[in-house]
Parts: C-alpha cells; sequence; structure tokens
C-alpha cells in the first residue's frame, strides 16, 4: 500500500491532469453531440484493459499471446448469458465474466505453459480457433446466429441492465474498470511476482534455478491477464448488446489488436499498452468511419494501415512508443529491458 | 448414422488430394522455418496473391490456369524476395517477438490491402475442362482436384531434386543445419536467406494457383490455411519440407474423414486439437529429428 501511495504522490499532476480530462471528455461529447469520438474513446478504453491484461503475461512473463479472444469471448458470453437467460445485471454479470474468463485461462494454463517462445504463440491461436468454432456449432449459446438481450422498458430496467442511448455512459464505466485493473496491476508487477516474472522472461531455467516456480507464477500472471479481459468483454457486452462467435473470437480484431496495442505503446513499460491503444484505435477508428463506411469498396483499409503501423514499429522502434521516449529520455525506465536488447 | 464403405472410401481420396494442397503451402513454410528460424505467418497470404495472379491472368488474358503456374511462381519468388530484403533481413536476429509482429504486420499489409485493390468479393473461377469429373466405380473425382494433386507431386519431386542435386539446394540444406559452419564453407548466407524465403512463398502461390480452379478466391482466404500449414509443419517435424509433403496428405485425410463422422463445421477443431496435443507431446514433429 505505500508503494501505491508513493507512486500517486510522485505522479500525482499528471494523474489529476488525465483523470480531470477523461472524466469531463464523455459529458463534453454527450452535451455538444458528437458521439464518434466518444465511441473511439470507449473502444480506447476497451483495447487499453485488455491490452494492460496482456502485458501482463507477454511484456513482464515473456509469454506472447495471440489468442486472448478467447478470454473477450467467454467474458461477453457469461455477461451476455447470466444477463438473458438469468436475468442477473452485468453489473455484476462483468464480474462474474472476467471470473469465469480467469478460470478457462488456470484450464488452458496447463497444457500451454509446457511450451515455450513461439511453440506457445502457436499454441494460443489454435485455441482461439477452437474456440470460435466450437460456439459456432454451441446451440446453447446461439450458435453462429449469436445472443442479444431484450430491451430495457423502464428507467429501472435500463439502469439494471446498463442500457442508454450512445457511448457515454458506457466510457465512465471503463474508466472505472481501467483505473481499477491499474491499481491491482501495479501492485501486482511492483510486489515480488513481478520480479518472478521478469525473471522467468529473462531465463526460464535460472529463475527455477534459484527457487522460483515458472509455472505457478505464470498461471498466477494468467488468471489476472483472462480476468481483466474478460471484463473488457463484458463490457463489449453492455455497450454493443449482441455477442456472436465470429465478432468476439475473431483472430484479427481481438487477439492481434490487443497486441498492436501493445507493441505500439511498448509492451516493456507498465503504461505502454493504454499509450498504444490511445495511439492505434483513433487512426484505425478515423479510416473506418470516414473512408471504408462511405466506401465500402475499400473494406480492409483501416486493417491495412494497422499492418503499416505494426511493421514500422517492429522494426524501427520494437520497444514501441514509450521505449523509445525512454531511449530519448523523455519518460524514466521503470520495467527492466530485456537483456538480449541492450547493446 | 450409418456411414457406408463408399463413403469412407471417397473421404478417403477427398483428404488426400485437398491435403496435396494444404503440402504445397506447407512446404514452404517448413523450407522458411529449417533455414531462416523465422515464422512466416503471411505464408497462406502469399497462396492468396498466387490466386488472384491466375485469376486475372484468365479473366483478362485467357491464360489457362495450368499455364500460369510458372508466371505465378516467379512473381511471387519476386515479391518474396523483396519482403525478405525489407523486412525479414532486419529481424533475423531480433528478439522472438519482433520476429512475430513484424511477419503478423506482413500479413496484415498483404490481407488487407489486396482487400482494398480487388475489393471485398468472393470471385470464382470456372475452366471447362477442369471442371468436368471423373468415375471410378463407386467414387468420384472432380478433374481441378486431380489436376492440383498430381501438379503438387510433380513440384515436391522438382523441389526434392534442386535440394539433393543442385549446388545451391545443397548450400540451403547447409545453411539450414548450422548457419555458422555454412558461412565457414564459404556459402553466402544471405543469398541463400531470400532464394529460401522467395522460394517458400513461390511454392504456396503455385498451392494458390491450383486452389484457384476449385475453391473461392477472397482476399482474406488465407486465415484458415495459414493455421493447416502450421499445424502441418509442426505435425510432420519442424523444417521437414518432405516430412511436410506426408503430413500434408495426412492431415487433408484426417479433416475429410472427421466431417464425415463428426461434423463439418468441427472438422477443424479436430486438426487443431490434433495440433496442441502433437506440441505438448512430441515437439519435433512425426519426421523430425530429435534436437
Amino acid at each position: 500500500m505505500n508503494l501505491l501511495i508513493n507512486a500517486i504522490r510522485k505522479n500525482l499532476n499528471y494523474l489529476i491532469l488525465v483523470s480531470v480530462i477523461l472524466l469531463i471528455a464523455p459529458a463534453a461529447f454527450m452535451k455538444l453531440n458528437l458521439p464518434f469520438p466518444a465511441n473511439a474513446l470507449f473502444l480506447c478504453l476497451m483495447y487499453a484493459i485488455m491490452a494492460m491484461a496482456w502485458n501482463l503475461l507477454a511484456g513482464y512473463g515473456g509469454q506472447l499471446s495471440i489468442g486472448h479472444a478467447v478470454f473477450f469471448g467467454v467474458g461477453a458470453y457469461t455477461t451476455m448469458i447470466l444477463m438473458l437467460y438469468y436475468q442477473v445485471t452485468p453489473w455484476v454479470g462483468i464480474f462474474v465474466g472476467g471470473f469465469v474468463a480467469a478460470i478457462t485461462g488456470l484450464a488452458l494454463g496447463i497444457p500451454l505453459f509446457r511450451l515455450r517462445s513461439h511453440w506457445f504463440t502457436l499454441a494460443t491461436i489454435a485455441v482461439g480457433e477452437i474456440f470460435k468454432l466450437v460456439f459456432i456449432t454451441w446451440e446453447w449459446v446461439g450458435g453462429s446466429r449469436g445472443l442479444q438481450p431484450p430491451i430495457a422498458k423502464s428507467d429501472w430496467e435500463a439502469l439494471y441492465f446498463i442500457q442508454y442511448a450512445g457511448p457515454y455512459v458506457y466510457v465512465y464505466i471503463a474508466l472505472g474498470v481501467l483505473a481499477l485493473e491499474l491499481l491491482v496491476l501495479y501492485l501486482v508487477v511492483n510486489s515480488k511476482i513481478g520480479f518472478y516474472l521478469q525473471a522467468i522472461r529473462e531465463d526460464e531455467d535460472a529463475a527455477m534455478s534459484l527457487g522460483v516456480n515458472p509455472f505457478n507464477y505464470k498461471m498466477v500472471a494468467m488468471f489476472i491477464s483472462a480476468f481483466f479481459t474478460g471484463m473488457g468483454g463484458g463490457l463489449y457486452t453492455i455497450r454493443f448488446r449482441f455477442v456472436d462467435p465470429f465478432a468476439v473470437f475473431d483472430l484479427i480484431t481481438i487477439s492481434v489488436y490487443i497486441t498492436v496495442a501493445g507493441i505500439v505503446g511498448g509492451i516493456y513499460s507498465f503504461i505502454g499498452p493504454v499509450v498504444g491503444s490511445f495511439v492505434f484505435v483513433p487512426v484505425s477508428e478515423y479510416v473506418r468511419a470516414q473512408i471504408v463506411s462511405r466506401f465500402p469498396r475499400f473494406y480492409g483499409l483501416h486493417v491495412f494501415v494497422l499492418g503499416v503501423l505494426l511493421l514500422i514499429i517492429s522494426l524501427i522502434a520494437p520497444d514501441g512508443i514509450m521505449g523509445w521516449l525512454e531511449k530519448k529520455g523523455v519518460v524514466k525506465r521503470r520495467v527492466a529491458i530485456p537483456v538480449e536488447e541492450v547493446e | 448414422m450409418l456411414i457406408g464403405a463408399e463413403s469412407v472410401l471417397s473421404a478417403l481420396v477427398d483428404g488426400v488430394l485437398i491435403g496435396s494442397i494444404y503440402s504445397l503451402i506447407a512446404m514452404g513454410l517448413a523450407l522458411i522455418w529449417g533455414i531462416m528460424d523465422v515464422i512466416n505467418f503471411a505464408q497462406g497470404d502469399y497462396m492468396m496473391l498466387g490466386a488472384f495472379l491466375t485469376y486475372w491472368l484468365y479473366v483478362l488474358a485467357g491464360i489457362d490456369p495450368l499455364l500460369s503456374i510458372p508466371l505465378s511462381f516467379a512473381t511471387v519468388f519476386v515479391m518474396g524476395v523483396i519482403t525478405q530484403k525489407a523486412v525479414i533481413d532486419r529481424i533475423l536476429d531480433a528478439p522472438m517477438v519482433s520476429q512475430i509482429t513484424a511477419t503478423f504486420a506482413v500479413l496484415l499489409i498483404i490481407r488487407y490491402g489486396a482487400e482494398v485493390v480487388f475489393g471485398p468479393y468472393t470471385r470464382r473461377l470456372t475452366v471447362s475442362y477442369l471442371s468436368e469429373v471423373l468415375r471410378f466405380g463407386p467414387i468420384v473425382v472432380p478433374m481441378n482436384r486431380l489436376v492440383a494433386f498430381l501438379v503438387s507431386i510433380v513440384v515436391t519431386a522438382v523441389l526434392f531434386l534442386f535440394l539433393k542435386m543442385t549446388y545451391t539446394g545443397i548450400a540451403l540444406r547447409a545453411v539450414s543445419q548450422n548457419r555458422e559452419a555454412a558461412y565457414l564453407m564459404g556459402i553466402n548466407v544471405s543469398r541463400m536467406y531470400w532464394i529460401a524465403f522467395g522460394i517458400g512463398v513461390g511454392i504456396s502461390a503455385i498451392g494458390g494457383t491450383l486452389l484457384a480452379t476449385f475453391y473461392p478466391i477472397h482476399p482474406e482466404m488465407a486465415a484458415f490455411f495459414t493455421l493447416l500449414a502450421f499445424i502441418i509443419v509442426v505435425f510432420g517435424g519442424f523444417g521437414s519440407v518432405f516430412g511436410a509433403y506426408i503430413s500434408g496428405i495426412i492431415i487433408g485425410v484426417t479433416e475429410s474423414v472427421s466431417a464425415l463422422f463428426i461434423s463439418p463445421t468441427l472438422k477443424d477443431v479436430v486438426a487443431f486439437l490434433l495440433f496442441i496435443i502433437v506440441i505438448l507431446v512430441k515437439p519435433t514433429g512425426l519426421f523430425g529429428k530429435e534436437q
């Protein structure tokens, strides 16, 4: 706790500035009737939540997953099914969704963490596809048609099922989830768990010889990572009110986008994935809304732009925007970068 | 549910025929993986380029798909060499994360670049003599698939002879066995890299050309084939080119038989599960050498 208080005290000015901007922005967008920036802000926050969670495994633990759509989808479906079949409010459902995703993560971790480096990555991609195919054929969860909640009939129901017009309310909910996540992750990465994970990333055998059980700490990281990714799925459910296997288990728009957010922002920086989301989502959303929506003939341009962005970052600044800023001395380095990258 | 011996037999034939196409894509992946130790996530998208090239050559210039095979190989070979020089060369010694994200970026650029250029439409290529059907008793074999199977055997044989008989082929194998030792023996390793990458994606493009004669052509068609190619390469033993050919056919048969017994949608689940089981139990694959 002292650690947290110190960190908050040190960065108080920035924190107040960013919080005030983020708290005022959605209200301002609503007043001025600007749904586009509000929606982009929501997506920035949703991808930031997932990329931060993903980075605990990828950046700190060195386990590059391109299958996080599994946890996103499980979270989204759990929230939806609780709401649709059992009338459970998503205020609770989002947390349950995160928990079910976390349990799924533990179950998958048992076989997957026996694999190292790119074998792990390949297996996560395969697991993502398996989940998509199973949900397509699983009739109880709507099969390929997906699920839709009933429409709220009263103000009380709107509050109970969190159904509001426009993206504005959801931005505040996403802000709440991101704040909670940043708190938890900050405590985790600055505890011994965070340092053990980095040791495992650097040299798994050396970490083991010093008495760190890699499997146990990877499982802890997986639990937390899957939990918050699942909450991201719950946010998707309440915001878009429609869940189908093609959207929530998508390799490109979920698993790869999360990776892009992490890489662009910098995976060896605590806040990097948030920075990455706030850079790549507005670019992609702008192209999608301004060009692709108007000229459907050019469908795919928004993803093509991301490919170019990802390539430039991978070749020129593999440590992302935050890593680049750290190298230039603009930002102080807080997380150790891998030894193999130090010249 | 009763499944007759005849439908099992046709499923087996179907599996072998489609599996030979999977093999072409997977052999290229295995070649690149074995020689450069780089996983090319964009492998299937070079296949898609081959399919589109064949389509446009037929539609615009009336060139027969079988005659477009060398053109398809040559064009995509050049594109592969450009990719190798511009991207892959810079990430050879980079950390694993940068290698994966860079080839994923190439995937996004090719796949969605093609979608922007060609439009998000599905196209079909129908050539009259390839649309015929041959009957061997109860088994029905479409002409286009039989041709694809025969061409894949020829391509594999040519690749085999190239790797065993020519200086370049032997040098490629030397680099795949030991990069430093090959370098010390006077082999130009960076030249071998662009040759390997060009051939690797070129073979995949031949697969695309053959696929175009019976499969819907779409800019995003590669998604499924890339995943299968990974499964096949891992199954056949990573880096083993001919292991990839055999295991491609095994995966093809597995899929068509599970489509018959389980369900057509879940046939891919069987292949993906097999993949995870293989990397857990025997990561060196069926034909891979123990390291």
